[in-house]
């Protein structure tokens, strides 16, 4: 490839590129492969277990060590190698198949993959930390909580902490993916015509955006259970009081209520990139199109939605209603339908067909037939009284294998699809399909056996004797699955220098864009501007492009520059949100004449560094200890420090001149970004709300105010904060004005009398904070603090979770005021405008906030 | 709830005599059909779609042999759906029909499990469990503890679990009872054993490192055998005699897992 | 939308905090609660609305953000009404 025009990123031979890139394909190609080092990690530890199951009772890791593997074998392979792995490819292809030239926000992408690669790091540190978390990759309460982990438990928190770390990475990666899918398609692509790949990314992270918000508030609560004592999942205090008189009885169930929320659509959300993978790789190699192409997406369309009211199925021993029972045993028959149909409709794009098994044909056919399976048990499970009995067992274990695993198999499918794409080389042929021989034996003779041995109980090592064989069976597959992979690792490694290099195209009938490009493609992916309008794929040159904007003048305003930034990272990485918000409210940097869009940028390595150290640091403040403190503030100096630098980098991410983008034509990307930003931020709130809603009717709504609220807690200091909000954001509003009619002075002002408030806001709180502490009344003879009970830790720990988004807020409005000072913004409001979404929305929670935790 | 169980402290022993369908039963039931129907439908799905991709492999002839009758798709085109779509909404149909009646007829067989036998006529045999870290205590109606599950014969059997600690769930697997132990609840379920002996009850969430070995006895005597055991426990407070403490079961833990050649952190 | 008008949307804001103060040092939370609760919750749902509307500008940008910005909506209340109906 040549490299004279990479536009400051050092060739793909220097390491540095690797650090510096923001290119998607090049962090494509990132994911792919930090994503199979946890798939050996995590594979490693599955066959460490295995092996000690090869006998009931044998003892090779010791208990607790057995537990950890479970545990960790979990949520390695579901968090850090199935969905990376399968984002190493949406990187890479997406924006290819719709006809972009990267992502909308390419340093965000750059930082969700350096975030997604340290919280992996930590992960792989929570091992050498004493113990490693050992509840189970459900993690249920009040198992993962410091009062039942041995020793200091640190390792448990760095666990929490990496998986927070990993949901901040998602949920920048969802906004990005759906900014850049609504606003940067190749014209004539309306969202129904883009390729079944693209679409299952698409829906997936839709599911993301919503479901890992859920996951980020248990998450958080569990960290702050952790670090700063409050008691969610503890249903009692001090461990000695009897279940019935405890003071938290909702503890167990909330953490099972948020796990499972997040955890049904996680199912699909892993399972749809393989699907989409499947489709592509059986239209390509039977030579048809997607038979009944539209119900298929209307199908996926239907699993998205009904995945978030499912997750009841769950938990159907745990004592709920038998009428809730009764709804989600529907919507949970309801959601296997349309997957019926999308397997039917790839079982009939092969009639009449030019079927050639070629080794991606093989996984996808490999993974229909497993999948297949997989659904079929789970029909089973559907069955509530199926259900209870195979609740905790063996039945679990191996359905959700046939069927995550199967999604893994389409996957590697698809690594071997696009690997002659990505590196300009074919793989060995015979070597892939003895690769996927091999491994389909593996994965029948492992997973198989587990129905016959059903009755096992989940995550133990004792068994009864007469299920050895099988146990036997399972762990001598796995050796085989494991094995497998040698040969695809030799064979992909190898191929690199022996492989016949490939065109643009190696497979007849491959339709979708990234085919029409060189392998691989290069750095801006298109020889010109790609376009659908006349019904087919073509590159527009620069002169039809000027032709087309100046005839459509609207269109045109969209080629203004921008530059990336965009919205925030999620509130766990309080800073990083920080920033990355105030990143957004950088206006472009104004640049004479032509740009070129930029690549490189160290800064995403930096923060995701300091977030690292600092999160680091985190899982042991508990202890006091010096080292710990000391990492937590050089991460947070480092973290912020980085987001400062990033946001003032120039970086140039123009958008297109021509573009599909339906339904959001009007909403420039920036807003875009921040508006699905917020509706994530919608469900965190929203699940911080319904956990406080959750305990509290578990507990007995009306007692709790009188029993677990001090009178002393009064509604003044709640109006006066939600007065004090209400006028700041009228004065961000007023700024915006102001800002419009260019008046430099009154857009100051407005913006100091925002800050001012904001600041008033917090000086308020903590002045009642620091009253209900140090109370001393009858009742609470040792103040009202996060310990307390369970009100005192919703209350606190759901405002200061307000608050901190307050001061997040804050930090960009003082550095919005000094660039107004300097002249900014005059006669162009937008970034007070995105600044003011985000004040507003933080304003709108107060307003519940306030009223649940004040008055009612 | 408590208060209610104390009101059984001199219960007479009602027999149904074994006509109560035990759960055990339902389960096996339609366990069975689901298995036949599933490895049926399994078969024929799968060999149907092998049937498909061998029928109409390439042969390497290199010519389409239905380069007269289909369209093949070209680079660069629009996406499209392809023909045939009428078969997939057949094929669905039939596989709709089966899920859901299948669903449904598991649903009436579910209320049963929900209600229990009517308990108007089989006056049940009340029994608290409480699971803790790594055992169980039973608790029955006049107030005595143990942490075997004894239970007579052809007596239906009515279980409120709960925990003292983390999470738990309660299982008889040949009985066919589960139901999860959450600390700060309570949940129900009933069995009704028809044939003595001893079965092994076990925990099926995971709650720390004595999880493998959470096990223990349930033991099923005839009716009379059962009355004459009671009647001895009457005199016992809940402290009673057979209850193991925590610590207790923590070292029967760590002197298990040593046999075993472990030791549990 | 002019200063004015967001000037009279601040002010009915405003207004509409107080009242829910009002509400409770009336000794409504006390006497009626559940009345007080339903009228409290459905003032700040008024204002909420008022401030995506209008200062947040969603009446004048393409429904499609407001549908996003429901769909979050209805995934939190999914979360908090199902769950707290499961345990009733």
């Amino acid at each position: 490839m040549s490299q004279e025009h990479e536009h400051g990123l050092p060739p793909k031979s220097s390491v540095s590129r690797w650090f510096l890139t923001t290119n998607h394909k090049d962090i494509g190609v990132l994911y792919l492969i930090t994503a199979l080092f946890f798939l050996v990690f995590g594979g490693v530890l599955a066959l460490l277990f295995r092996l000690e199951l090869i006998s009931s009772g044998a003892d090779l890791l010791g208990s607790m060590g057995y537990n950890q593997a479970v545990s960790t074998h979990g949520l390695l392979m579901v968090f850090w190698f199935i969905s990376p792995f399968a984002f190493g490819f949406a990187n890479y292809i997406v924006p290819l198949q719709i006809g972009a030239d990267d992502l909308a926000f390419p340093r965000l992408n750059a930082l969700s993959y350096w975030l997604y690669l340290f919280s992996g790091i930590l992960m792989g540190v929570s091992f050498f930390q004493g113990t490693t978390f050992a509840g189970g990759w459900t993690m249920y309460a009040p198992l993962n909580t410091p009062a039942y982990i041995p020793g200091e438990g640190l390792g448990a928190t760095s666990v929490v902490l990496a998986l927070i770390m990993f949901t901040a990475a998602v949920t920048l990666g969802s906004v990005n993916f759906l900014t850049t899918m609504y606003r940067m398609r190749a014209e004539g692509l309306r969202m129904r015509d883009i390729p079944i790949f693209s679409l299952s990314i698409n829906l997936t992270v839709w599911m993301m955006l919503f479901a890992f918000a859920a996951l980020l508030a248990a998450l958080m609560i569990l960290a702050s259970d952790h670090i700063l004592g409050t008691t969610y999942f503890q249903y009692s205090i001090d461990g000695t009081t009897m279940a019935t008189d405890a003071d938290n009885p909702g503890a167990s169930l909330l953490w099972a209520h948020l796990f499972w929320f997040f955890g049904h659509p996680e199912v699909y959300i892993v399972f749809f990139p393989a699907l989409g993978v499947m489709a592509e790789c059986f239209q390509t190699f039977t030579g048809r199109r997607l038979v009944g192409r539209k119900w298929f997406i209307i199908s996926m369309v239907l699993v998205a939605l009904q995945s978030f009211v499912v997750w009841m199925h769950h938990m159907f021993l745990t004592g709920i209603n038998l009428p809730i029972k009764t709804i989600f045993m529907a919507t949970t028959i309801g959601i296997s339908l349309p997957f019926d149909l999308m397997v039917f409709s790839l079982i009939y794009t092969m009639a009449k067909g030019r079927v050639r098994f070629t080794t991606p044909f093989l996984f996808s056919l490999g993974a229909l037939i497993l999948f297949i399976i997989g659904g079929i048990t789970g029909v089973f499970l559907g069955a509530i009284v199926l259900d209870y009995q195979f609740r905790g067992t063996y039945w679990v274990v191996a359905h959700f294998h046939y069927v995550m695993v199967a999604g893994a198999t389409a996957l590697f499918g698809g690594l071997y699809y696009w690997y002659p794409k990505i590196t300009g080389k074919m793989y060995n042929e015979t070597l892939g399909k003895i690769q996927f021989g091999v491994y389909f034996l593996g994965f029948n003779l492992l997973y198989f056996p587990m129905f016959i041995a059903w009755e096992t109980p989940r995550r133990v090592f004792v068994y009864p004797d007469g299920l050895q064989i099988w146990h036997s069976m399972a762990t001598a597959g796995g050796f085989i699955l494991g094995a497998s992979f040698l040969i695809m690792f030799y064979n992909l490694f190898m191929s690199l220098w022996r492989g016949e290099d490939v065109g643009p195209n190696p497979w007849e009938y491959a339709t979708s864009a990234e085919w029409a490009v060189s392998s691989p493609p290069p750095l801006e992916n298109f020889p010109g501007v790609p376009s659908y309008a006349t019904g087919k794929l073509e590159f527009l040159d620069d002169e039809t492009v000027t032709e087309r904007t100046e005839r459509a003048p609207g269109a045109a305003a969209h080629g203004h520059a921008a530059t990336d930034g965009g919205t925030a990272t999620d509130g766990g990485a309080v800073t990083a949100r920080a920033a990355a918000t105030a990143t957004a409210m950088e206006p472009a940097h104004e640049t004479a004449g032509e740009e070129h869009a930029s690549h490189a940028s160290f800064w995403p390595f930096l923060v995701s560094l300091g977030g690292f150290i600092a999160f680091l640091g985190l899982s042991g403040v508990r202890t006091g200890s010096v080292f710990y403190l000391s990492l937590a503030a050089v991460g947070g100096v480092a973290t912020f420090g980085s987001l400062v630098g990033m946001t003032r980098e120039p970086f140039h991410a123009p958008e297109m001149a021509i573009a599909e983008r339906w339904p959001f034509e009007r909403v420039e990307k920036m807003k875009l970004g921040m508006w699905t930003f917020l509706a994530s931020d919608i469900v965190l709130f929203g699940a911080f709300i319904g956990s406080y809603a959750f305990v509290r009717v578990a507990y007995g709504w009306t007692a709790w105010h009188h029993d677990l609220i001090p009178a002393e807690h009064v509604t003044m200091p709640g109006l006066i904060n939600t007065y004090l909000l209400l006028t700041s954001s009228f004065l961000v509003v007023l700024a915006m004005v102001a800002a419009e009619r260019e008046s430099k002075r009154g857009t100051v002002a407005a913006l100091v009398g925002t800050f001012a408030l904001g600041v008033g806001f917090l000086i308020n709180k903590g002045l009642e904070w620091q009253h209900l502490f140090h109370i001393s009344t009858e009742a609470f003879p040792n103040g009202w603090g996060l310990s307390t009970n369970i009100a005192s830790s919703t209350f606190y720990l759901t405002t200061g979770l307000h608050g901190a988004h307050v001061t997040i807020g804050l930090i960009i409005c003082a550095y919005m005021t000094i660039r107004a000072w300097n002249g900014a913004y005059q006669g162009d409001d937008r970034a007070i405008e995105y600044f003011g979404l985000y004040w507003h929305f933080v304003d709108i929670v107060w307003l519940f906030l306030f009223p649940l935790f004040y008055i009612l | 709830m408590a208060v209610s169980l104390i009101t059984y402290a001199t219960v007479v022993f009602p027999l149904h005599g074994g006509d109560v369908r035990a759960p055990s039963a339902v389960f096996d039931q339609i366990f069975e059909v689901f298995l036949l129907l599933g490895t049926a439908v399994g078969v024929v799905v799968v060999a149907y779609t092998m049937y498909h991709a061998l029928k109409y492999r390439d042969d390497g002839a290199g010519t389409d042999p239905y380069a007269d009758k289909v369209e093949r798709p070209e680079m660069g085109e629009m996406p499209t759906g392809g023909a045939g779509g009428r078969k997939v909404f057949y094929s669905f149909s039939i596989s709709a029909i089966i899920v859901v009646s299948l669903i449904a007829w598991t649903y009436s067989q579910l209320l049963y499990i929900e209600q229990g036998p009517d308990l108007a006529q089989e006056e049940a045999l009340e029994i608290d469990v409480e699971g803790y870290r790594f055992g169980w205590d039973f608790v029955y109606p006049n107030g005595h503890t143990t942490n075997t599950l004894y239970v007579p014969q052809d007596r239906v059997v009515r279980l409120q679990v709960t925990a003292t600690d983390v999470f738990h769930n309660f299982g008889i697997p040949e009985l066919r009872v589960k139901t999860d132990a959450v600390p700060g609840q309570y949940t129900s379920a009933w069995f009704t054993a028809n044939e003595t002996g001893t079965y092994a009850a076990k925990c099926y969430e995971l709650c720390g490192s004595g999880h493998s070995l959470m096990t223990t006895d349930v033991v099923v005597m005839p009716q009379d055998e059962y009355e004459e055991w009671y009647a001895e426990t009457n005199e016992t407070d809940a402290g009673g005699n057979e209850t193991a403490t925590a610590a207790e079961t923590d070292q029967r833990i760590t002197a298990e897992a040593t046999a075993l050649g472990g030791a549990p952190a | 939308m002019d200063w004015k008008g967001y000037t009279v949307i601040y002010v009915v804001l405003f207004a509409f905090a107080t009242a829910q103060a009002v509400v409770e040092f009336a000794g409504l939370v006390d006497s009626a609660y559940w009345a007080a609760f339903a009228l409290i919750m459905v003032l700040s749902v008024i204002k909420a609305v008022g401030v995506a509307a209008y200062y947040q500008h969603l009446r004048w940008e393409p429904r499609a953000v407001t549908y996003l910005v429901l769909g979050g909506t209805v995934a939190a209340l999914a979360l908090t009404g199902a769950a707290a109906y499961s345990i009733l």
